[in-house]
């Protein structure tokens, strides 16, 4: 994702939501680098929810985080984090040095969850690599699409074998923390998963989220 | 000399091949599982890759996963260390495949020398005495009944991949045998994902010593002199040292010289371990060849000051040895003893937990492989391995005196060790004569030794 996204992080959770295979993607990515920071600047300085501008096969929605808590601005931090991470091609894990680094690996692993503790609580979830390999998302699976536990929104490739990468839990596709085509190591965080309460303006045109909680994954 | 080494392994060995790969200026990256996240050398790297689950057969031992590793982390080769994938013809065939280099010989060189029966019969044309054994891997019941009373009882059923212990037994009886297999192939099955099994003839008070052997591509091959491995508890080797007090000089060095002369004649590449069987005449026979690095390497490095895994690796990427067999000066004696999670008065049961205190014994010609750290907490799902106490003086009376003073020394808290049995052996008045022969321990028995060295 384009630096623009980053640098709002605090202030405004952003979605992108690009439409139509046709349009190219350097185009879109132009446009957003273009909009972004100007719409975040209206987002701010209005009293709005939510802002959503299209301009032909492009459409960028931004919303206002629920209630700007503590929580919220951790998990942008967080994500900012990650998404660093997957700027680096060939490199899963972090190169720092001593004792912090075993600490800047657990931050990709499901057992950092674990720690923090409060995953599942601040209404989000992340789907993990299953493997060592390269990272694709699936194509259909998109920010804002409606999911269920053990829905396939990706596979990281190991050796030319796709290893399915699943939703740990039913919600709404949020941020990828890795691009498609990046290194993952297993264990990554690579899927952000919102849970469907926790955002209320989710898009209307993904599938409907069952009443009954679907079954939990097992692959933890 | 590569780009990049993917450490595919873990424990001591990761740590050794890190520091070896620092030594020749080469970055390296190490491949770890999820068990392992915490542990010392993933701490110490350069870079480091989760590899899979702590289950070794979706992580350590997964080749998928392995070279995966090596080439989204950019590697141009592969060093799997000793056990898990080390010795896997089909992995080193693989890793070739994606224009790596495995760290060892070439997947040609190990499948030459891959069946154990084969190589015997390969070494045997260049000149080694063998030791009897089943032709190729036993098919059945009734051939291996068959094969045992050819060759003779007692017979060892030794399982064709891996080493350590793990699928072989001693039988003495057609009705020992028949049991034995069944459990030696469900063994050999869940320890190496392989259960073919063959025999060999069991010589009773034997000693264990195997020559370390060096060949660069070019055919230019030397030895490193011997190592004797008799000191074993059910077929695992738990003290090791060199010179081997079962032979003569003369007697060390014709065999070592044997051993290299074949190695290179049948076409051998890198550093190998030839073991031989001596019985209590003094004659020896060939078993099989150690296509990799073994645990036992550094008394080979403290006798002869070369860096095994650095030449391991020199050898692998293609340069020359370097030096000939008179360089090669053997100075003093060396012992190393395997510090094992495994608790001594409770036969011998494996552990794991947190290591509440760690010290590591110093002193002159005190070395002490180890990944521990205080605070480390020992995984469950390896080998039993914590570390490795290796003590050089310039005689063996000395190298034991300064052994004895290094294991009072060694503090592990909190996890069981086997510690204890390498004190009484120090005690014992057949290992200080230098007699002893690799059923010493099991004859005895573990509980009656301990309790033997007690008493005084």
């Amino acid at each position: 994702m384009p630096d623009a996204i980053r640098s709002e992080a605090h202030e405004a959770h952003a979605e992108a939501n690009a439409e139509g295979r046709a349009v190219d993607r350097a185009a879109i990515a132009e446009s957003i680098g273009e909009l972004l920071p100007a719409l975040i600047a209206k987002l701010g300085a209005t009293g709005l929810a939510e802002l959503e501008v299209r301009q032909d096969a492009l459409r960028i929605r931004l919303r206002r985080p629920v209630d700007g808590s503590a929580s919220r601005d951790r998990r942008s931090t967080d994500r900012t984090d990650r998404a660093d991470r997957g700027d680096r091609p060939g490199r899963a894990g972090s190169a720092a040095s001593g004792t912090s680094h075993p600490i800047g690996l657990s931050a990709v692993g499901p057992g950092r969850d674990g720690r923090e503790g409060g995953a599942r609580d601040d209404g989000r979830a992340v789907a993990t690599s299953p493997a060592v390999g390269i990272f694709q998302p699936r194509s259909s699976i998109r920010a804002g699409t409606r999911v269920r536990a053990g829905d396939r929104i990706g596979t990281v490739d190991m050796l030319g074998v796709p290893q399915d990468v699943v939703a740990p839990s039913d919600g709404v596709v949020g941020a990828n923390l890795v691009e498609p085509g990046d290194a993952v190591e297993y264990g990554q965080g690579l899927v952000v998963i919102e849970f469907a309460s926790a955002t209320p303006g989710a898009d209307p045109a993904g599938s409907p989220v069952a009443a009954a909680a679907a079954p939990a994954m097992t692959d933890r | 000399m590569f780009r990049k080494i993917l450490i595919a392994n873990r424990g001591e060995i990761a740590l050794r091949i890190l520091r070896a790969c620092r030594v020749l200026g080469v970055e390296s990256v190490v491949a770890y599982s999820e068990a392992d996240r915490e542990s010392l050398p993933v701490q110490l790297a350069d870079e480091a890759i989760c590899i899979g689950p702590a289950d070794a057969k979706r992580s350590y031992l997964s080749a998928s996963a392995v070279i995966s590793a090596a080439l989204v982390t950019g590697c141009d080769a592969i060093h799997p260390g000793y056990g898990f994938l080390s010795e896997d013809e089909s992995f080193a065939d693989v890793v070739a495949a994606h224009d790596l280099t495995f760290i060892g010989p070439s997947a040609a060189v190990l499948e030459k020398f891959g069946s154990k029966a084969g190589t015997r019969e390969l070494f045997a044309a260049h000149g080694l005495p063998t030791i009897p054994g089943s032709h190729g891997m036993l098919r059945d019941e009734l051939h291996a009944l068959g094969e045992a009373e050819r060759i003779g009882y007692p017979v060892l059923i030794k399982p064709s991949a891996g080493g350590g212990g793990k699928g072989m037994r001693m039988v003495r009886t057609a009705r020992e045998l028949e049991s034995a297999l069944r459990v030696c192939r469900s063994e050999a099955k869940a320890a190496f994902g392989d259960d073919s099994l063959y025999l060999e003839k069991w010589l009773d008070e034997n000693r264990h010593v195997e020559i370390q052997v060096a060949v660069d591509r070019y055919g230019h091959g030397v030895h490193l002199g011997e190592r004797d491995c008799s000191v074993q508890r059910r077929h695992q080797k738990i003290i090791e040292e060199a010179p081997t007090p079962a032979l003569s000089d003369a007697a060390r060095l014709e065999l070592a010289e044997l051993a290299s002369r074949a190695s290179v004649a049948a076409g051998y590449e890198n550093v190998g371990t030839l073991e031989f069987l001596v019985d209590a005449a003094g004659a020896f026979y060939f078993i099989e060849i150690n296509c990799r690095i073994q645990v036992e390497h550094p008394v080979t490095e403290m006798l002869t000051g070369i860096d095994m895994v650095a030449l391991q690796i020199r050898i692998a990427a293609g340069e020359p040895l370097g030096f000939s067999q008179p360089d090669v000066q053997l100075r003093g004696h060396a012992i190393e003893f395997r510090v094992n999670a495994e608790d001594a008065a409770h036969d011998f049961r494996p552990g794991a937990g947190l290591v509440e205190r760690y010290h590591a014994p110093g002193g002159p010609g005190v070395r002490m492989d180890s990944h521990l750290f205080s605070g480390y907490d020992v995984p469950p799902f390896y080998d039993s391995l914590l570390g490795k106490l290796i003590v050089w003086g310039p005689d063996r009376t000395t190298a034991i005196a300064r052994s004895r003073v290094a294991l009072d020394e060694l503090v592990v808290e909190g996890v069981a060790t086997n510690v204890a049995i390498h004190q009484a052996m120090l005690l014992n008045e057949t290992f200080l004569e230098g007699r002893m022969t690799t059923n010493l321990l099991d004859r005895v028995g573990s509980a009656a030794f301990l309790a033997a060295a007690a008493r005084g």
